[in-house]
């Protein structure tokens, strides 16, 4: 992950106009958010749209920007997630793809110059330490774009059981992580 | 709505598991009179435990046509710093597409690309597919009747052909398995594969299952990764890019389709089609 003061400094510039910082701000996270938008939206070329848009959002919206609801990159993948959502919901038909949870959670071999194994290697022990289906629920979220309702319709499980396995999910996950 | 509402939803928000309507009454509770630290907090939170969910990814970094045309939108667009003052939205709000440049100009592109696919899917070899995408690109007439006949999106045929030309690129054909006719589906496919990263199925002549899914498979130290399922379209024809973090741990032995049941399977049942990998 980034420097998030350094970050915030880099934004200030951006939402001053300055272009080059724009780009700085692209260097260091379009690599994460590519890979990211690759993972949800599984086209190439809509994950460099995508990927585009966010961009193109961040510098229109830089001024919006508040430290106190997260990190610069947090709010970039939030913009970048938010416009993959949409994509996914707007196809109408998803490439379903399985066994994302062995994918997340399992004892994969090591991938090739992780920037960062540390906190690779903690998201896996957390992933892990989650209830199966709590689990389950963020990452239908998190990766397929379901919303709370279309988890409830793919899983069978009633609505108000999704809501609480996300919530509690994640609270889960940010203990973990913050542990 | 409540501080407490709020908390209770906020998780679901940050992961973008709420509907629309759902996420508005939140963007309202936030930019609704404040302070809000509590519920600021949270969502920082929550925010922050979403984006830790991409650290699992391998960073992969896009080509040099976006940034170009971040640059190209935001130049014929707004200055950020007069941009209007307001609330930040916590997500951003769905608004009109901001179309890209096309890495190359699409319809030449495309053209030629049909070409290439009809004959990749048919098995001719690179070279002789790329000479052939020069003579279609010589003949629009011909092509474009190519065009037709391929039917597959041009964005895919783009990036079919930029990765059949990119260096080290194979061409990984997949047969029968066991040799003779396939058990189930008469399908042939090729993967393009790129050591750098990145593979590309294609497939002509799948037969839709009722019942049943093709399920496509990387083989990697004698054991089957799964990718994915592969829809056939309505003319049978299958278009899939393998996840470039599931080719990251490494190069594949070979590539394989199964037929599963719906859904998919853990260790495929019945392989269909399989390729090798050429050694480098």
């Amino acid at each position: 992950m980034t420097r998030p003061a350094e970050d915030r400094t880099v934004l200030d510039a951006v939402r001053r106009g300055d272009q080059h910082s724009l780009e700085e701000l692209y260097r260091r996270h379009s690599p994460r958010l590519y890979a990211l938008l690759l993972r949800m939206l599984r086209e190439t070329a809509d994950a460099e749209e995508v990927l585009q848009e966010a961009f193109v959002d961040a510098w229109r919206r830089a001024g919006e920007y508040s430290a106190s609801r997260g990190s610069v990159e947090a709010w970039l993948i939030t913009i970048a997630r938010s416009r993959a959502i949409d994509r996914i919901r707007n196809r109408g038909a998803r490439l379903r793809l399985v066994k994302q949870s062995e994918q997340l959670a399992s004892a994969d071999p090591p991938q090739p110059d992780p920037p960062d194994v540390h906190a690779q290697t903690r998201l896996r022990k957390a992933l892990g330490s989650l209830p199966p289906e709590q689990r389950r629920a963020i990452e239908l979220a998190y990766w397929e774009g379901m919303s709370q309702s279309e988890i409830s319709r793919e899983t069978g499980d009633p609505l108000g059981t999704v809501k609480t396995r996300v919530r509690l999910g994640l609270q889960r996950l940010a203990e973990l992580l913050a542990g | 709505m409540t501080h407490q509402d709020f908390l209770d939803q906020v998780d679901a928000y940050a992961l973008g598991a709420l509907e629309p309507s759902e996420a508005s009454v939140l963007e309202q509770h936030l930019s609704g009179e404040g302070p809000h630290p509590l519920c600021e907090a949270a969502l920082a939170r929550a925010r922050e435990t979403v984006a830790t969910l991409a650290a699992d990814l391998r960073p992969v970094s896009p080509p040099p046509a976006v940034w170009e045309g971040i640059v190209r939108a935001i130049t014929q667009g707004q200055d950020p710093a007069r941009a209007p003052a307001s609330q930040e939205p916590a997500t951003a709000p769905p608004r009109g597409p901001v179309r890209p440049a096309r890495r190359i100009p699409a319809w030449t592109y495309g053209i030629a690309a049909a070409a290439v696919l009809t004959l990749v899917v048919s098995g001719v070899s690179v070279r002789e597919a790329q000479h052939s995408a020069e003579m279609a690109s010589a003949s629009a007439a011909q092509c474009a009747k190519e065009l037709a006949d391929a039917r597959i999106d041009v964005l895919r045929k783009e990036d079919a052909l930029q990765l059949l030309q990119e260096p080290g690129t194979q061409l990984v054909s997949l047969k029968p398995s066991p040799p003779g006719p396939a058990q189930g589906a008469p399908g042939t496919g090729v993967v393009l594969f790129n050591p750098r990263g990145r593979a590309l199925f294609l497939g002509k002549s799948f037969a839709a299952q009722a019942t049943r899914d093709y399920e496509l498979w990387i083989i990697r130290d004698g054991k089957p990764v799964a990718v994915g399922l592969l829809p056939p379209d309505a003319e049978g024809r299958v278009f899939a890019e393998v996840r470039p973090d599931l080719l990251a741990a490494g190069k594949p032995a070979a590539f394989a389709v199964s037929i599963e049941k719906k859904g998919g399977t853990d260790v495929p049942t019945t392989v269909i089609l399989t390729g090798a990998v050429a050694a480098p």
